[in-house]
């Protein structure tokens, strides 16, 4: 009988290991999952500020005072690039980089290519991120408007801006 | 054997209540770590779509955007400048974003389902920078005095909680949360009581804008039945005369002279930088580049007699040229930065590049 109770007894204690073994491979299965559901969503979450940051970087660099147009005190061009003012920008943006510009274009690389009449590349702020692992370049048709090319008229040219931004 | 069962019986429940509850205060500790995470999750997004609004509405010129807010209406958004630095978020959240390139100008806390968003650009005299005005449909502007400013404010704030009246006792509180009072001549609220209406009002969420003198601004806040003036000397208000003075409008929508003071700030600071992309790198060693160093080296290439007129606005004429005074204007933009006192310089070394484009504009190419 003491046998038959032993026997019993170690039945019982394997059945307990077991549904706890279960119990815990549950648990992991749990954690493994949310843990890889975690990882999905903060790369999607990234993809997805690099997106909002690339077009908002866009949208600042179409509006910025140190390029756009302007004609007085009447209101500023949209999507109007001064070439007189853009030419030497760069220098501008690469003297107050760290302490100015960074702030508004963090790591980007922003360049306007003129397509006619020209195909001349202007280079405007670069700063590339070390480790970057990921880009998002954004592309905005915009005119260029060059007084000297006219003779003291105005001629105006077409290129576009690209916004490259990177995470 | 029966005693031996029994207690090995127990033993057993206790082990079970001991096991259940310590599987069960683990998912309870899940759930609330879970709870808290999205609480600050939800706060950090709503800040951030908030400063991406805020960036939208802030470069495009002259846009008034009515956002709705219904979602946020139990939250306080919270707004403040120290030293260069804006920062705005949720009270008592650890949620929050810094700014130290845009000028926002709102209230210091702001509760309410319909903010209000406005963006004038500033000029002094090329634009510098937008301004971003922030309000909500809880906060009541009461417009008293006389003169062009008035009407003007009257019909450019088509849609904001404002209110013109004749006559400072006629203020009806009823269902805002926050009150200002501006006194477009600086008759009204100096010397006098806190009218009758607003005693009852939480000092906090009563303040006052006065204008006075040749464009001075002075701050008030409610203390009791008194007014109780927040800066020390009046403000000088930096801008050019003319229709839709942005940095006016600043003053109306900021919450106090100090924040009003640390957002222009940020705009000197964009002005001083801003007369390097015009005049060069060192116009303030008369050393001409930037877009007047690409005027100066079309005319002088150009070499005719003709447009010795130009060239004499570029550099030559003595009385007044734009490489003189966009070394001004940069030398003064940096001193203002240090020392408020002088920032009124910028006004007339402003208003002298003003005049020398509008010559410019006959027959030459503009500076802006």
């Amino acid at each position: 009988m003491s046998a038959s109770r032993d026997r019993s007894a170690q039945i019982r204690m394997t059945e307990t290991i077991a549904v706890l073994f279960i119990f815990f491979v549950l648990v992991l299965f749990g954690i493994i999952f949310y843990y890889k559901y975690q990882q999905v969503s903060l790369v999607e979450k990234q993809e997805e500020l690099l997106g909002a940051r690339a077009i908002e970087t866009t949208l600042k660099t179409l509006f910025l005072p140190e390029l756009i147009c302007s004609r007085g005190e009447a209101e500023t061009e949209d999507n109007c690039f001064d070439m007189l003012k853009l030419r030497s920008i760069n220098e501008t943006f690469k003297r107050y980089l760290e302490n100015y510009y960074f702030d508004i274009f963090s790591y980007s690389r922003i360049y306007v290519q003129e397509i006619y009449p020209g195909d001349s590349t202007y280079l405007l702020y670069d700063k590339v991120k070390p480790d970057a692992v990921r880009e998002e370049p954004t592309f905005f048709v915009v005119t260029l408007r060059d007084e000297i090319a006219g003779k003291g008229g105005e001629l105006h040219k077409f290129g576009y801006v690209a916004v490259v931004v990177y995470s | 054997m029966e005693k031996k069962a029994q207690i090995e019986l127990t033993f057993h429940w206790i082990y079970i209540a001991i096991a259940g509850a310590v599987i069960l205060l683990f998912f309870f500790s899940i759930i609330v770590k879970q709870k808290q995470v999205s609480e600050e999750r939800l706060t950090t997004e709503v800040v951030g779509i908030m400063d991406s609004i805020l960036a939208g509405a802030g470069v495009s010129e002259k846009t008034k955007n009515f956002i709705d807010a219904s979602g946020l209406s139990d939250y306080s958004l919270y707004f403040d400048c120290e030293a260069g630095v804006g920062e705005f978020g949720i009270e008592d959240r650890p949620a929050r974003t810094q700014n130290s390139i845009d000028p926002v100008f709102a209230p210091r806390t702001l509760k309410s389902h319909r903010i209000i968003v406005w963006s004038l650009p500033y000029r002094l005299p090329f634009k510098v920078i937008d301004f971003l005005m922030i309000t909500s449909s809880s906060n009541k502007y009461y417009v008293l005095g006389s003169g062009d400013f008035v009407n003007e404010f009257i019909n450019a704030t088509e849609g904001f909680n404002r209110e013109y009246i004749l006559n400072i006792k006629e203020i009806d509180v009823d269902k805002n949360l926050e009150v200002r009072v501006i006194d477009a001549d600086g008759n009204n609220v100096p010397g006098n009581p806190i009218p009758a209406n607003l005693q009852e009002f939480p000092d906090g969420k009563v303040s006052a804008v006065v204008f006075s003198g040749s464009n001075f601004v002075d701050f008030y806040q409610k203390e009791g039945i008194l007014w109780k003036k927040t800066n020390l000397n009046p403000i000088r208000v930096i801008s050019l005369p003319g229709e839709r003075d942005a940095a006016k409008y600043a003053a109306v929508f900021a919450g106090d002279a100090k924040t009003y003071q640390c957002n222009m700030q940020k705009a000197f600071k964009r002005l001083e930088i801003l007369s390097e992309v015009y005049g060069g790198a060192d116009i303030d060693l008369l050393q001409i580049g930037g877009k007047l160093g690409e005027m100066n080296d079309f005319y002088t290439s150009l070499g005719s007699s003709a447009h010795a007129d130009c060239l004499g606005n570029i550099v030559n004429y003595q009385d007044m040229n734009l490489r003189d005074s966009l070394a001004a204007l940069k030398n003064r933009a940096a001193a203002c930065q240090l020392e408020e006192e002088t920032c009124v310089d910028l006004i007339s070394t402003a208003g002298g590049i003003k005049k020398i484009n509008e010559n410019l504009r006959a027959n030459c190419i503009t500076l802006y």
